[in-house]
């Protein structure tokens, strides 16, 4: 399996040398997670470069929201170092309320605040974390409004809408913030099947902008069409690594094979 | 098997259903045999509980006269409504001196003046006439009611307020009248709407500031009658315990139930003790503890009056009960919504201030109004430590040599009077609900 683990990891680098910018911009490092007695994340390194895509996929209970959730300290890891735009992840409150300004988070349940307005969901970070005025934050609100397509749903209120709706305007509130890093933890999976498609394209279009995205997902389809990396992960460590063209047709490790041959 | 609709369906009106009136009987009344018995029975029951109330207090009521005796003269079977009447000042202010009624109707009416913004369309800034109600209002009213010598602190607050409720009223005012908020409009007026922001913002601070210089040169020059805390009662007294125990317990509510949920085992263990030591004593027992045990803790020669005392223990009762509430409010809100208001990088406190908290309060509107009508009855308590509340007046009727032995009547009076002041307040937590409401979490 290290063996395994030492190739991609080659190949990855290989391929991201060709890459315009290529500044680490995540750095796990030896990351272990506890819940109780149950070790969810053991010895996890990863190493994500700026504008990567990084695609994990995995059976649930694997691990892989964990990890993501270590990323922006949602969850605190117990043993080794996560470095996020260059600033380590500790106890002090102020290094991860900076963090989490920087990474931008989509979640299977949208969370969107059901008492504010549409607008006033993505207008509330950039008046109070980033301090814009209101008329600036309203207006950078509705770019991104319009860039989910849904910019006449503004005044409307959260239960108003459709899931995919309401997971389109959760994209937008974290990209008003402009964060460096987007987190996506299973964003299509509460949403129904005619919806997955109008938010993979809403995210596929943001991928093409360059943003770093690392996304907790089952749709594969998504996965092979803008990943630059797949990560299978199981039992709480990596299984396997690699470029989506390999992993999805040439898997080495057994257990990613019996999991492919599953949900294919 | 084939099959292609050809034709459609037309809609059709409903059967016989709760629409209408009709329908409406027909299904909740008189749906069998046995339910329209109940329905006959029961209606029969109000008529005659309505009919003998109506001879007793209206038909055969005495409006006019001097003495209970005279009321028997002209009508011994009605109720004798003229010793309420004769005792309406009382009733409402107690023994406060009547040529200073004056200021007590002058409080009031700021104070609804204060509120009215809140309820007004288009008006902005409605937190702000919220905190200002709370935190100046007290000062305002506090000198209005006891009057006397002005103390340096005082004059300032005084000032304050003054300011505080002219700022708020003249933004209630251009808001009304769709002139934007306050400053925005006398920014426009002065033409410097276009100036850059720190600029602006100094203009706003120097007219502030020369409105406070004016108004404090002008209280200086004015000083009403000192009224001691004893004349104070009625309805009056039973507003100003109630009205300071309302504004303080949800402030107080909410940092106790903060402090209960916090991580620091110090904060949390010492809100938790008090949460509970309040809440298993009746209200009774800390209202005795407060007026004699309150003394033992405050230095020598730091007297306070018990009117006082009673309000701070009616404070810190209700901020325990409103602690639970509020602590329930913030448990029935689910973890993806704080998780939601970090990931835009709020912390703690933002995301209990904006997100958390207007949730929370939101869902608790019932039980929070709930427990201030609880609040507002309970003051009645005060009357057994001998403050003339408006139930002590009441009583004191009976005692009074033209009207002696009417107990009946006060007793009805304030049953009414306290029926329409919770009615109101139930029916407005109701149309807060439903103002606030915007639909089911996610």
């Amino acid at each position: 399996m290290s063996n395994t683990k030492t190739k991609t990891r080659q190949s990855a680098v290989g391929q991201l040398a060709s890459a315009a910018s290529s500044e680490v911009i995540i750095d796990l490092i030896e990351v272990n997670k506890w819940y109780g007695e149950f070790h969810v994340l053991k010895n996890i390194n990863l190493v994500v470069h700026e504008g990567e895509r990084i695609v994990i996929c995995g059976p649930s209970g694997s691990g892989k929201s964990t990890l993501i959730r270590c990323i922006n300290n949602l969850e605190e890891h117990q043993d080794g170092s996560i470095v996020v735009d260059g600033i380590t992840l500790d106890k002090n409150l102020k290094n991860i309320d900076h963090i989490r300004t920087e990474v931008g988070m989509v979640f299977q349940s949208f969370n969107l605040f059901p008492h504010l307005t549409i607008l006033e969901n993505l207008t509330l970070g950039p008046i109070w974390v980033r301090k814009l005025t209101k008329i600036e934050a309203e207006k950078r609100a509705m770019e991104y409004l319009e860039r989910v397509k849904i910019p006449e749903q503004a005044d409307k209120f959260p239960a108003q809408l459709s899931g995919g709706q309401q997971q389109r305007v959760a994209i937008a509130r974290s990209l008003c913030m402009n964060p460096k890093i987007m987190l996506f933890d299973e964003p299509t999976s509460a949403l129904d099947p005619e919806m997955i498609k109008e938010v993979l394209d809403v995210m596929i279009e943001l991928a093409n902008t360059g943003m770093t995205m690392i996304v907790v997902t089952h749709e594969m389809g998504f996965a092979k069409t803008i990943a630059d990396r797949v990560i299978f992960m199981d039992e709480g460590v990596i299984v396997e690594e690699n470029e989506p063209n390999a992993f999805f047709g040439n898997p080495q490790h057994a257990r990613t094979k019996l999991f492919l041959s599953q949900i294919l | 098997m084939e099959y292609v609709r050809t034709k459609d369906t037309p809609t059709r009106k409903p059967p016989l259903n709760e629409s209408s009136l009709l329908g409406w009987l027909k299904i909740n009344l008189f749906d069998t045999l046995f339910s329209s018995v109940l329905t006959i029975l029961v209606l029969i029951a109000i008529f005659f509980a309505v009919k003998s109330l109506w001879i007793w207090g209206i038909s055969d009521g005495v409006w006019i006269a001097e003495t209970r005796r005279e009321c028997f003269k002209i009508n011994i079977d009605g109720a004798c409504w003229a010793g309420v009447i004769a005792w309406l000042d009382n009733i409402f202010y107690g023994r406060y001196p009547r040529e200073e009624l004056w200021r007590i109707n002058l409080g009031g009416l700021l104070l609804i003046l204060w509120m009215l913004p809140l309820w007004l369309p288009r008006v902005r800034g409605k937190i702000f006439v919220g905190l200002s109600v709370v935190a100046l209002y007290p000062f305002l009213a506090g000198y209005l009611f006891s009057g006397g010598e002005k103390g340096i602190f005082m004059q300032v607050m005084i000032t304050a307020a003054i300011v505080g409720l002219a700022v708020n009223v003249a933004n209630a005012v251009t808001g009304y009248f769709n002139r934007g908020s306050l400053s925005s409009f006398i920014l426009r007026k002065i033409g410097k709407s276009d100036a850059p922001e720190k600029q602006q913002r100094n203009i706003l601070l120097a007219i502030l500031l020369i409105a406070f210089v004016a108004v404090f040169v002008w209280q200086m020059g004015w000083v009403v009658e000192n009224v001691t805390w004893t004349k104070w009662g009625g309805l009056f007294l039973t507003f100003v315990i109630a009205g300071i125990g309302i504004a303080s317990a949800l402030p107080g509510g909410i940092i106790l139930a903060l402090g209960r949920r916090s991580k620091l085992p110090v904060v949390s263990v010492l809100s938790t003790a008090f949460i509970e030591l309040f809440r298993s004593v009746p209200l009774i027992t800390v209202l005795f503890m407060a007026t004699t045990m309150f003394p033992l803790f405050v230095p020598e020669g730091f007297v306070l009056n018990k009117l006082v005392q009673v309000i701070i223990a009616v404070c810190l009762f209700n901020a325990c009960y409103i602690a639970e509430i509020v602590r329930a409010g913030l448990q029935a809100i689910p973890k993806g919504q704080y998780e939601g208001a970090h990931t835009i990088g709020l912390g703690y406190w933002g995301a209990m201030g904006l997100i958390i908290m207007p949730q929370a309060l939101k869902h608790m509107i019932p039980n929070i109004v709930g427990s201030f009508i609880g609040l507002l009855k309970d003051t009645t308590l005060v009357s057994i430590i001998g403050l003339f509340d408006i139930l002590n007046i009441l009583r004191a009727i009976s005692k009074d040599t033209p009207w002696i032995g009417l107990h009946k009547e006060p007793l009805v009076f304030g049953a009414i009077l306290f029926f329409i002041i919770c009615f109101a307040m139930s029916k407005y937590s109701r149309h807060l609900e439903a103002k606030l409401a915007t639909g089911h979490k996610n």
